[in-house]
């Protein structure tokens, strides 16, 4: 996009000075929201897993048997964390995120006043939606939305016929594509914004690369044995959620709206929120105009088409008809599972609002003398801090490092030894663990133990259940809920968590082996089942296919971005 | 008058702004591991006596 204070013809002195302050910014605003990963350990909560050393097993790379929502994310990591460890994995992702989130949109505005950069990065950082997607662990998509300004601008910059942008469009995309929700916003950015009739072969270049950062996950989806539907019982549950008195399309309009109340900042209630938001939405009209006239012809029109088709994808289970059409895709077309939590879709939305209110502001104080400018700006720059506060410290606490018991590497070193399914019991998909207190977390068993393990894949919500898609898990319940011992499962190993509200029943584990007895885990061996180690299908090796290709994509970008710099360095 | 009227309204603002945001900070800052265990607990206690399912028992991913 248009920066005109930092521009490629500025002297590099003069570029650093003026880039200073808006790093400087997004690195208090990155310390203050993650300030608790200063200590050490691992911030469990709820889909945010890492683990010391994620192994290198082909269920992680290409799940068999559930539907790919952590491809190629968790191949990935199982990679990096062989040569480093889980928990500085964690803090570069996170921090990275909040950091690039700030500073990608603080350079996307096009102006030039610093003030308005900063105003752009701090309201970026510290929306809703990146409080309530850290708040319920799904880092992946906070790289995707940390990477959507600078998609945004290496998009337009390709439009604009720019040196290397599209080497900067593929490298931008790729940390999106990590997840298939990530994937799929990385690639309606790049068709929305790049695609041009008269340029057909640059155009299919570029969306083609960033199609193929998402083989993994779609070459996962058709080879998986969980089938492409889901439960229709999970639209209702993970629609769009209300935040108080005004209801969830006004939640959604800023930026708000995520399904679980645990995950919404409790400052999202308070009743004046609602009409920050509608300061915001003002701001925001305001300051169109301005951004409409500051880029190329037809730009913000293609902007606002991304962000009115991720307003739909979020409003969809809330609006008239909506949740019907939902519940109807989600049961026949393959996939569409995707969109039944709707809101993570709103990525695109938040960005355009931050610059347009951005802009707003910068119209704003343009009518007014200088020394009340400054204060209405810096007014403006505390405005989403005062309204949600409790982001930061890790949510006030919510985000709290912790250790993982010595139990849990001596399980993992016994199963090493010895290949073979192995099931966790209590059958739960999240756990409370009495060392994580107050606080749920997805079972990290299936990310610590080398092997397929077994988890409950039924997530609850309130009262309602809504079914997994894994066949095999449903063969286990059948036969637990006949009354059979857990060896008639057909598992080689059985790890049962303790201290945990629920119990399970020693009778059922009748037949089975202690060959580690601790505080918290117990592991069984089941001897009549024999040591296997199953050898990868083709569906497999398909994935691992789409896996290089993707980052072959990747590192052909990344040598031709390095290529086109006056120095590598 | 009207100029400096303005400037006494918009930094009254931005003031009050500056003192939610920096006593909402200091809250966050000092909450700790057993105040967020005891929110918790709260939590759970309430969806007891309302007869909900309880948010943090393992088998719940949240509650609406």
């Amino acid at each position: 996009m248009v920066e005109q204070t930092t521009g490629v013809g500025a002297p590099p002195v003069r570029r650093v000075r003026d880039a200073l302050p808006l790093y400087a910014v997004a690195a208090a605003v990155t310390v203050l929201v993650l300030a608790p990963l200063a200590a050490p350990g691992y911030a469990l909560l709820y889909d945010m897993v890492f683990v010391p050393r994620q192994p290198l097993s082909w269920d992680l790379v290409a799940p068999a048997q559930t539907l790919p929502r952590a491809v190629p994310m968790d191949a990935l990591m199982s990679l990096v964390t062989q040569l480093v460890p889980g928990w500085a994995v964690q803090r570069v992702a996170l921090g990275g995120a909040v950091l690039l989130a700030a500073v990608g949109a603080g350079r996307l505005v096009p102006t030039e006043r610093l003030a308005v950069r900063l105003l752009a990065a701090v309201a970026y950082a510290w929306t809703p939606y990146l409080a309530e997607r850290l708040l319920i662990g799904q880092w992946g998509l906070l790289l995707a939305y940390a990477a959507l300004p600078w998609l945004v601008r290496a998009a337009l910059d390709l439009r604009a016929g720019r040196d290397g942008a599209l080497a900067r469009v593929v490298l931008a995309a790729a940390p999106a594509a990590i997840t298939p929700t990530g994937g799929l916003i990385a690639l309606g950015t790049v068709v929305l914004l790049v695609w041009d009739r008269t340029r057909l072969r640059r155009s299919a270049l570029v969306v083609g690369g960033v199609a193929l950062l998402n083989a993994p996950w779609v070459t996962a989806a058709l080879v998986t044995g969980a089938g492409g539907s889901s439960d229709p019982a999970g639209v209702a549950a993970f629609a769009a959620r209300s935040e108080n008195w005004a209801g969830p399309l006004v939640a959604l309009a800023g930026t708000g709206g995520v399904w679980s109340a645990q995950a919404t900042p409790s400052s999202r209630a308070a009743p004046l929120v609602p009409l920050a938001t509608l300061l915001l939405l003002i701001l925001a009209g305001v300051g169109a105009g301005l951004l409409r006239r500051r880029l190329p012809p037809g730009t913000a029109v293609r902007l606002a088409v991304l962000a009115g088709i991720a307003c739909l994808l979020a409003a969809l289970g809330v609006l008239p008809g909506g949740a019907a059409a939902l519940r109807w895709a989600v049961v026949h077309l393959p996939g569409a599972g995707l969109l039944r939590d709707g809101q993570k879709f709103l990525a695109p939305y938040a960005l355009l609002l931050v610059v347009c209110a951005a802009l707003g502001a910068e119209r704003l104080v343009a009518r007014i003398d200088r020394e009340v400018a400054g204060v209405v700006l810096v007014g403006l720059l505390l405005l989403p801090v005062a309204v949600m506060p409790d982001l930061a410290f890790g949510g006030a606490g919510r985000l709290r490092p912790v250790s993982y018991p010595a139990d849990w590497q001596v399980v993992a070193e016994r199963v090493a030894g010895e290949p073979g399914e192995i099931l966790a019991l209590p059958l739960s998909a999240y756990q409370a663990y009495p060392w994580n207190p107050g606080r749920v977390v997805l079972d990290p068993l299936p990310r610590y133990l080398p092997g397929t393990v077994l988890t409950d894949d039924t997530l609850r919500v309130g009262d309602v259940a809504v079914a997994g898609e894994n066949p095999r898990l449903r063969e286990v319940r059948r036969v637990l809920a006949e009354g059979l011992p857990v060896s008639a499962t057909g598992v080689r190993w059985v790890v049962v968590q303790h201290q945990l509200p629920s119990e399970v029943d020693p009778a059922t584990l009748r037949d089975l082996e202690a060959v580690h007895e601790g505080p918290f885990l117990t592991l069984y061996r089941n001897p009549a089942v024999p040591p296997e180690s199953n050898p990868p299908g083709l569906g497999a090796w398909a994935v691992v296919m789409a896996l290089g290709a993707a980052l072959l994509v990747v590192m052909a970008a990344a040598i031709s971005a390095l290529h086109r710099r006056p120095t590598a360095w | 008058m009207r100029r400096a009227l303005t400037l006494v309204v918009s930094g009254m603002v931005a003031a009050l702004l500056g003192i939610l945001a920096l006593g909402g900070l200091s809250a966050a800052a000092t909450a700790t591991d057993k105040e967020a265990a005891n929110e918790a607990k709260s939590v759970s206690e309430a969806a007891k006596r309302a007869g909900k399912k309880d948010p943090y028992a393992p088998v719940v991913y949240g509650d609406r």
